[in-house]
């Protein structure tokens, strides 16, 4: 009963957007879209809402294909923000309540409600246009709940807010799959990805290149990161480069990161600093991040390629096909 | 296919609220109605300014020995030719001057618009000589000529010993009616004018219509893509309920301007005959809708709304091709030539309502909106007719609805780059 991406292929004139796209997200989960820009996420997105026919492939949710589906099974907050700036907040909200079909007085009940708990209730009567850039998505993202849909699909939610509105939003997020909602949103920020989503997809040039369980996807790297301190080494541990599958990656202030390849056995790092006499005060095996899934699948880190595109995106001025 | 309703009428209401709202709207729906109050008082300007320049003509007599004050007779019989020349009615105004030599001088000046001097010659005839910057074939000259020969006639009748009250008699106006041939027919002449005017002002009613109206319409669209609520509205509703609450909500709009600057004109026509009353003495004549049946108004507001929607969802379709603001008077380009060639083709048309080309014209969809009043108003045109270029209309709207959703749901989320002709055929061809 879940939702099913089959196959997705759609291409802009030369430009191949999705090259066969496949993922499946189960009912009540969250679940992360990841990808650099132009990876395909907003194509494929936006072909699931229906407002973009594939040129081929299939979208399904519970069985029912997308096509054959109302409207308002879906709640959906695009990148690109838009709302009517000249209007009150809670006369756009209505507005958009109103074109899912729930009535004035549920959508007034319910937009106070949201205002609440995103601690702006005094934006009620505002126009749009004197929020901030970080209140407006707020707004927009009341918008795409009003009519309680039960997919909730979100492009870059997290883009542009601050730290305090990140936190917000994720409570929202979580209270949303608690009422047994699912939730799909777009991002560059794994970390934000670690803590909300159970399962992902990684998306580059059109194709998934991962997916499944966060657990399963960083164990199926097959290596593993372990972190050591010693008391007595000043040499910096350089010796247990010397062990087979294991490099440095990172020293820290009173700590080293170490890459173990699969087929080598962490604790055999414990044991080899024992032996040497050292006292050992921290040692830790943890799943690789999943930067470095991604790095390791895309080739280049999300976040990097994030802002080269924006840089990029500045000097020609926002103006490419949304892809 | 989804209902194009409520949400059609949602859209077409927040539209409605929005425009009517914006200041730009009230101040211009302000000017504009300020202006068709002053256009409709023309008439009644006109009246003012030309009462101010009434005739006034001084008579020297005193040479002549007339029996009666000639000025008081000059005057009833001047003012009894204006009225039965169906003139303006602008009185003329008749007195006696005792100082021939300062009343010449008041003509020069434009004080006197005239000195009608009479004098008696040896043989008993009056004589009269009229000192005027009038040319010899002005109206008013004939009137002082016609109205001195009456003076004159009147003198030799009471030379001949008639009694004046009998020489009264003598000029009293004849009865004189006229039978016409066909009881019902009517003169092609009467009421033509009126009857081109409302046609004309029709005309350039649905014009600046489909202009004005269709220019808002794509700009709105085009807004709507800018500020990218649109992805968020094309998710929330489909594009045919967008496109016919879009056009609905910007008509009803423009309905309410063209209905504010409306009443303030007949505002403006019929306080006129009041004002008219006050300042004049004399209501003016009924200016417009004369002889304009009740039924081509309806006709008239049927083709004229059916128009304006055909219109306004192309505008919208081609308004969803813009990704500026900047490009949207560009990409509207091509309903603007057709909204102009059937302005142009109905201004011709006016002069010839019942030729062919107007006849074939008046059935295109694009076109009737313009041709049909013309038609309706001055040539003769059959009741099929008027059905068939119905019928043309409604299903033109049908098809345009069905192209601009197309249109539009390509349109609306591609940002960036101009639509070839070739996309949005593609676009059209895929179903949704």
């Amino acid at each position: 009963m879940s939702l099913v991406v089959d196959g997705l292929r759609k291409r802009f004139g030369q430009v191949v957007a999705l090259d066969g796209i496949s993922f499946s997200v189960e009912p009540g989960r969250i679940f992360g879209l990841l990808g650099a820009n132009g990876a395909g996420k907003t194509t494929c997105m936006r072909i699931v809402l229906d407002i973009l026919r594939p040129d081929g492939g299939s979208v399904t949710w519970q069985r029912k294909p997308n096509i054959a589906l109302p409207r308002d099974t879906w709640g959906y907050l695009p990148e690109e923000r838009g709302l009517y700036l000249r209007m009150k907040v809670i006369d756009v909200l209505r507005f958009f309540a109103a074109l899912y079909g729930v009535p004035d007085a549920q959508a007034t009940r319910e937009v106070e409600d949201w205002l609440e708990r995103f601690r702006v209730p005094e934006y009620r009567d505002r126009k749009v246009e004197e929020l901030s850039k970080g209140n407006q998505q707020k707004i927009q993202f009341i918008a795409a709940i009003l009519h309680d849909p039960d997919v909730l699909i979100m492009d870059e939610p997290f883009s542009g807010l601050d730290p305090v509105n990140v936190q917000l939003l994720k409570e929202a997020f979580l209270e949303m799959r608690d009422r047994g909602k699912t939730l799909i949103f777009s991002t560059h920020q794994m970390e934000t990805v670690e803590q909300l989503c159970e399962s992902i997809a990684i998306i580059d040039r059109g194709q998934v290149v991962v997916s499944g369980l966060v657990r399963d996807v960083k164990r199926a790297m097959g290596r593993q990161v372990v972190r050591l301190a010693t008391d007595g080494d000043d040499n910096g541990s350089a010796w247990v480069e010397t062990m087979d599958g294991v490099s440095i990656t990172a020293r820290r202030e009173d700590f080293i990161e170490l890459h173990v390849a699969a087929g080598t056995d962490p604790e055999e790092i414990l044991r080899a600093a024992l032996q040497r006499g050292e006292r050992v005060t921290r040692f830790e095996i943890a799943d690789p991040s999943l930067e470095e899934v991604f790095i390791q699948h895309v080739g280049r880190p999300a976040a990097a390629e994030e802002e080269r595109h924006l840089a990029a995106a500045g000097r020609a001025g926002a103006e490419e096909p949304a892809a | 296919m989804t209902d194009l309703f409520p949400n059609a009428w949602h859209v077409a209401r927040r539209e409605y609220l929005q425009r009517v709202r914006t200041r730009t709207f009230v101040v211009i729906t302000a000017v504009l109605a300020v202006i068709g109050l002053g256009l409709a008082s023309i008439p009644l300007i006109g009246q003012v300014l030309g009462d101010e320049g009434a005739p006034t003509i001084g008579v020297y007599a005193a040479d002549a020995g007339l029996s009666a004050d000639p000025a008081q007779s000059l005057e009833q019989a001047l003012n009894a030719i204006g009225s039965a020349g169906g003139g303006d009615g602008s009185a003329f105004e008749v007195r006696s001057v005792e100082d021939a030599g300062a009343a010449a001088a008041d003509v020069r000046d434009g004080e006197l618009d005239g000195l009608l001097t009479i004098g008696r010659a040896p043989d008993g005839e009056l004589t009269f000589d009229y000192l005027s910057e009038e040319g010899p074939t002005s109206s008013a000259l004939l009137a002082v000529r016609s109205a001195a020969t009456q003076v004159a006639i009147g003198d030799r009748l009471a030379r001949a010993g008639l009694d004046p009250s009998q020489a009264g008699a003598l000029f009293a106006p004849v009865a004189f009616d006229l039978t016409p041939l066909d009881p019902n027919a009517q003169d092609p002449e009467e009421n033509f004018g009126p009857r081109y005017v409302v046609a004309l002002a029709m005309t350039i009613l649905t014009f600046m219509a489909v202009l004005t109206y269709g220019q808002w319409v794509a700009t709105s669209v085009a807004e709507e893509k800018s500020s990218r609520v649109m992805e968020l509205l094309i998710t929330a509703a489909s594009p045919r309920q967008l496109l016919a609450g879009k056009v609905l909500g910007t008509g009803a709009a423009g309905l309410t301007q063209y209905a504010v600057v409306v009443a303030a004109a007949l505002i403006g026509l019929l306080a006129q005959g009041l004002i008219g009353e006050r300042l004049l003495g004399s209501a003016p004549a009924d200016p417009a809708l004369q002889g304009v049946d009740p039924l081509v108004l309806l006709t008239f507001g049927f083709f004229f709304a059916g128009g304006f929607l055909l219109y306004a969802l192309l505008y919208a379709a081609l308004g969803s091709t813009a990704s500026r603001l900047e490009d949207v008077q560009q990409v509207v380009g091509p309903m603007v030539v057709v909204g102009m060639i059937g302005y142009f083709a109905s201004i011709a048309g006016l002069n010839a309502p019942d030729a062919d080309w107007v006849r074939l014209l008046s059935m295109v969809p694009f076109f009737t909106p313009y041709l049909m009043p013309a038609r309706l108003l001055l040539g003769s045109v059959e009741p099929w007719e008027v059905l068939l270029a119905a019928g043309l209309t409604a299903v033109a709207l049908a098809l345009a609805l069905w192209v601009a959703a197309r249109i539009y749901s390509a349109g609306v989320l591609l940002y960036g780059q101009r639509l070839s002709l070739r996309n949005v055929l593609r676009a059209v061809r895929v179903d949704r």
